[in-house]
């Protein structure tokens, strides 16, 4: 190459950049992407979002990162992560980054000792973060720090059907025993009003791939069998022998079983749409239930 | 302390261990035995871990576990098979690079396990073992393919006790030597696979050898050794499961990994029988 033509190609660079930088666009990454929809929601077209893990056929416990994911995680100006270590890999990438990070896990006040990760399944969870969002992204973006700030109003008052559902549900069902293979809805459980049967450690046990104790097996076990519990929730994300046999036995048992998704499925138009359609079902099949 | 407590016989994922470790430990001491004399422990151990690779297609496929590490763990002997190499440290080497190759594949299909599957846990499953999570319908299986196991070796009994002992003797006798070792790898074979059922793929030479070298020691006589063998193994096997389901109490709400106190009494074992030797 001449030097004329290095010289027409670092212009050529230097315009692309300065028309990058010309357009009021922020950029954001939800970690998990039912992060990421909240955050789409309230930037609008003002800020361009992605999310890293997003394929619902996998586990995000598992997540390996690659070279893309840490050149999107370095453009970006807001992150959504969770926290509790679930997303801890992403911790790494982001120190020293210019990305003003927000973790639902410090938006919400919890201990580094709390239990269950799965955060966005308590209805409390994506309000408060959802807040944190809009203040963040108008301290990057001061011009539409009115319009994050309505979209985040916006976002809470369109939870408030999800929220009717539980309070509807805890109301007919309140007390009502579930058994789970792992803790991944439990807090929406728990928010129905629901008692959840099966001990923690078992649920612990399942989420993080290690040995089950057979006295918590053996107890699981008499709960489906002697139906002492109204149904059985398990991850659709999550493919294990033992939770398998759980839920052989359950249907055995003539329980009912329903499957929730750790991460927002591709059919979910939004995470209100997803929260609710899996609330709705969770209604539907204690109705069926007959406890 | 109570020394069985309550549910310990009664629990169903104690019954399928319980199985599975008699299965593995009955038909390991047998073969275990011959695989000492011969001094194919590391035959042994490359069957072991090429076999890692079959399990962990076996969750891939969502396929029986059995079946994954034992098609595995066959291919393998056909691999050193097919090295065909008598000296000792040549087999030695063979027995190197099919396991090297056999692991690599092994860490291909755990990775593929965990990202398009989401079996989180099919690394520690595979290679350390999972005995209280195995699938129900396991412990039969096992049982059956240790009773074939042991049939297949006492069919090959005396001709393979001869040409383990003195193989020219056995080739003048008119015993193909040849496809007696390839029997005898298969059987090999087998007995990985249900040792790896109980203790995962890494773990499962220990009680392969462990019980078997113990019973060399004090037993006069092959079969007094198979059998013994067979003996000190159910005791590691059946003992470590039992200690397991104390340990329940030990860090509340865990038990402790059964593979642990497998291994652990089979090192207890093989120590003790090196003193009483001695002494």
């Amino acid at each position: 190459m001449t030097r004329l033509g290095l010289l027409a190609a670092a212009a050529a660079l230097a315009l692309g950049v300065g028309m990058a930088r010309a357009q009021p666009v922020l950029r954001a990454v939800g970690i998990e992407n039912q992060y990421a929809n909240v955050m789409a929601q309230i930037g609008g077209p003002y800020v361009q979002v992605s999310a890293i893990e997003s394929d619902p056929n996998t586990d995000p416990h598992e997540f390996e990162i690659s070279p893309q994911v840490a050149g999107e995680l370095a453009a970006a100006d807001v992150v959504v992560e969770n926290g509790l270590g679930y997303d801890a890999w992403a911790d790494k990438l982001l120190r020293g980054g210019h990305a003003e990070v927000i973790s639902a896990q410090r938006v919400l006040n919890l201990p580094g000792t709390t239990q269950n990760p799965h955060l966005w399944y308590d209805p409390a969870t994506m309000p408060a973060v959802a807040q944190a969002v809009a203040a963040a992204f108008a301290a990057k973006d001061p011009a539409h720090a009115a319009y994050y700030q309505a979209r985040a109003h916006a976002f809470d008052a369109s939870l408030q059907p999800w929220r009717d559902e539980l309070a509807q549900i805890k109301t007919l069902y309140g007390g009502t025993a579930v058994a789970v293979s792992e803790p991944v809805a439990d807090d929406l459980l728990l928010a129905a009003g629901l008692k959840i049967a099966t001990p923690f450690t078992l649920q612990a046990a399942a989420m993080n791939g290690t040995d089950p104790a057979p006295q918590d097996v053996a107890f699981q076990q008499n709960l489906l069998v002697s139906r002492q519990v109204a149904l059985y929730v398990f991850n659709l994300q999550v493919q294990d022998t033992l939770s398998d046999s759980f839920r052989a036995l359950a249907q055995q048992s003539d329980l009912r079983v329903l499957g929730v998704f750790e991460t927002m499925p591709k059919g979910a138009k939004s995470y209100q749409d997803w929260m609710h359609g899996e609330t709705a079902a969770l209604a539907q099949a204690l109705a069926a239930s007959g406890h | 302390m109570t020394l069985l407590q309550p549910g310990f016989l009664s629990s169903l994922p104690v019954q399928n261990a319980l199985l599975i470790g008699a299965g593995a430990a009955l038909l390991s001491g047998a073969a275990g035995v011959f695989t000492v004399l011969r001094g194919q422990s590391f035959a042994g151990h490359t069957l072991a871990d090429v076999s890692s690779a079959g399990g962990a297609l076996a969750y891939l496929l969502g396929i029986s576990p059995l079946a994954g590490f034992f098609g595995l763990a066959v291919l393998g002997a056909l691999g050193v098979e097919a090295a065909g190499e008598r000296r000792a440290a040549g087999r030695d080497l063979a027995a190197g690079i099919v396991l090297g190759a056999g692991m690599g594949i092994t860490a291909l299909l755990l990775y593929l396990d965990v990202t398009l599957k989401g079996h989180g846990g099919a690394a520690v499953a595979v290679m350390f073992g999972a005995l209280f999570a195995a699938p129900p319908g396991l412990g039969r299986a096992v049982a059956l393919g240790a009773l074939a196991g042991l049939a297949g070796l006492g069919l090959i009994y005396r001709p393979l006790l001869l040409a383990t002992l003195d193989g020219e003797l056995a080739r003048a006798d008119g015993v193909n030597t040849k496809l007696l070792g390839g029997a005898y790898l298969l059987l090999l074979a087998l007995a990985v696979t249900l040792c790896a059922m109980a203790v995962g793929a890494i773990l499962s030479t220990a009680l392969l050898i462990g019980p078997a070298a113990a019973a060399l020691r004090l037993a006069r006589g092959p079969v007094a050794a198979m059998a013994l063998a067979g003996l000190l193994g159910l005791g590691c096997a059946w003992g470590g499961i039992w200690l397991a389901y104390q340990s329940y109490g030990w860090t509340p709400g865990h038990v402790w990994p059964v593979s642990f106190f497998i291994t652990a009494l089979v090192l207890a074992v093989y120590a003790a029988a090196a003193l009483a030797r001695r002494g």
